[in-house]
């Protein structure tokens, strides 16, 4: 009989003895394998995460594509099917202005931006001319979020498959490195369609709420186009307030607009009240003031306000309320709807700080006004 | 460990323009900032929509 009992493992395995072969094939194998194929034992696994993540940004941009069809035969009651004309926009594309010559580039990108910005105007309001001016905002705005998913979408999963098709781990490397961000921003451009429907005011829409506020009461102008506005006595000053037009889904065009007003007259100071994107580690719905044009977008609106600023000496004060990127595309928070009356404290202390009685001040509310009226 | 699944609810703040009396309701389709909505309960002034705003509740 064998006696299985007292069988010596190490004995059997060589464990104590370093020139064993299967012991050496143990070690070497793997590092063989890792030498020559770990590139692609890491673009596989790299590969899976990507492709989860490609899944859902397919996802949101069909939610998205759905969402818009849905809301368009619901409220503008197309008389064809609107399905064709919608892929189509889609797939619609800006090609920007050749930089090589720096020189004039602003009006160059103002041109290419605003051509667009009316092209889809006219052509969503050819599906249904009946509808008014709000509706159309939001669904232009709709129009917008589908467009930019659709987009996101197409770029992520060019480059994966370009890496794929290559078998090239360091060109995935970079799409690894971004993805978190993409994701996070392609998930909050999600959660803002239903916001966007309904007509709800959004985090970034702080500025013009403060402004609308000061505003009521007062009588309004168009003082560009979907911008609108006022003027108001406060403590012996000349107050010119201006904001977009609400409630629509729009930011307006405070460039033209401010060239506008400092044509007629000259304000001392311009204050701006706008959303700015919080750092990470910051706290949510928290003030900060500052100097310069507070506003955002591809800086056509920045470029022109600073330029006319700057021509007529006039000094721009800023004050920002801070918020991630959800939050400044969804629903406004309680945290940032409670600092409107916060801000408006600090809106009068700055003018009682830097301006005299009988001097003039132009504030201007930054942001898409959606759900916000004046 | 795990975060819990969050519910984001509108509501909407209305403020009487005479006597400041404020009420909180959820957000109705076709609210928005400024608009004047319905008389006021305490007195015969006007109501006016002050804020707009999310609350989240865990699920």
């Amino acid at each position: 009989m064998v006696d299985f009992t007292n069988i010596d493992l190490d004995q059997l395995f060589g464990l104590s003895d370093d020139s064993n072969p299967l012991m050496m094939l143990i070690w070497i194998l793997p590092i063989i394998l890792f030498v020559f194929y770990g590139q692609r034992i890491q673009l596989l696994v790299t590969s899976r995460e990507i492709k989860q993540s490609i899944k859902k940004l397919d996802a949101y941009r069909t939610e998205a594509r759905k969402e818009l069809i849905d809301h368009v035969k619901k409220n503008m009651n197309p008389k064809e099917d609107p399905t064709k004309k919608i892929d189509r926009f889609l797939d619609y594309f800006t090609i920007m202005p050749v930089d090589m010559d720096p020189n004039g580039i602003v009006e160059k990108v103002r041109h290419t931006v605003r051509a667009r910005e009316d092209y889809s105007r006219n052509h969503v309001k050819s599906l249904s001319p009946e509808i008014d001016e709000v509706g159309l905002s939001k669904v232009i705005t709709l129009l917008e979020i589908a467009t930019s998913l659709h987009m996101i979408y197409k770029i992520i999963n060019h480059m994966y498959l370009t890496a794929k098709k290559q078998n090239n781990y360091p060109l995935i490397l970079p799409l690894q490195m971004i993805l978190p961000f993409i994701m996070e921003e392609a998930e909050a451009i999600t959660k803002a369609i239903p916001v966007f429907k309904l007509g709800q005011p959004v985090g970034d829409g702080i500025g013009p709420m403060v402004v609308g506020k000061m505003m009521q009461d007062t009588k309004k102008e168009l003082a560009a186009f979907q911008t609108i506005v006022s003027e108001k006595e406060y403590d012996g000053r000349k107050l010119v307030l201006l904001k977009a037009e609400g409630p629509g889904s729009t930011v307006g065009r405070p460039g033209d607009a401010v060239e506008t007003i400092i044509a007629k007259n000259k304000p001392d100071i311009i204050i701006m009240v706008d959303a700015a994107l919080k750092m990470e580690g910051e706290d949510s719905a928290i003030t900060a003031q500052g100097f310069g044009a507070a506003i955002g977008g591809i800086g056509i609106e920045r470029f022109q306000i600073e330029d006319i600023a700057t021509k007529n000496n006039i000094p721009i004060f800023a004050i920002v309320i801070k918020q991630s990127i959800k939050e400044a595309i969804t629903l406004m928070t309680k945290e940032i709807a409670n600092q409107a009356e916060n801000v408006l404290s600090q809106v009068h202390e700055m003018i009682h700080e830097n301006t005299k009685t009988g001097q003039s001040v132009l504030l201007i509310g930054v942001g898409n006004t959606i759900g916000i009226s004046q | 460990m795990f975060s819990k699944e969050k519910t984001v609810i509108a509501y909407t703040t209305e403020k009487c323009k005479s006597c400041n009396m404020e009420e909180k309701r959820k957000f109705k389709e076709g609210d928005y900032l400024f608009a004047e909505t319905l008389k006021c309960n305490s007195c015969d002034g006007i109501m006016q929509i002050e804020k707009i705003f999310g609350e989240s509740i865990e699920k």
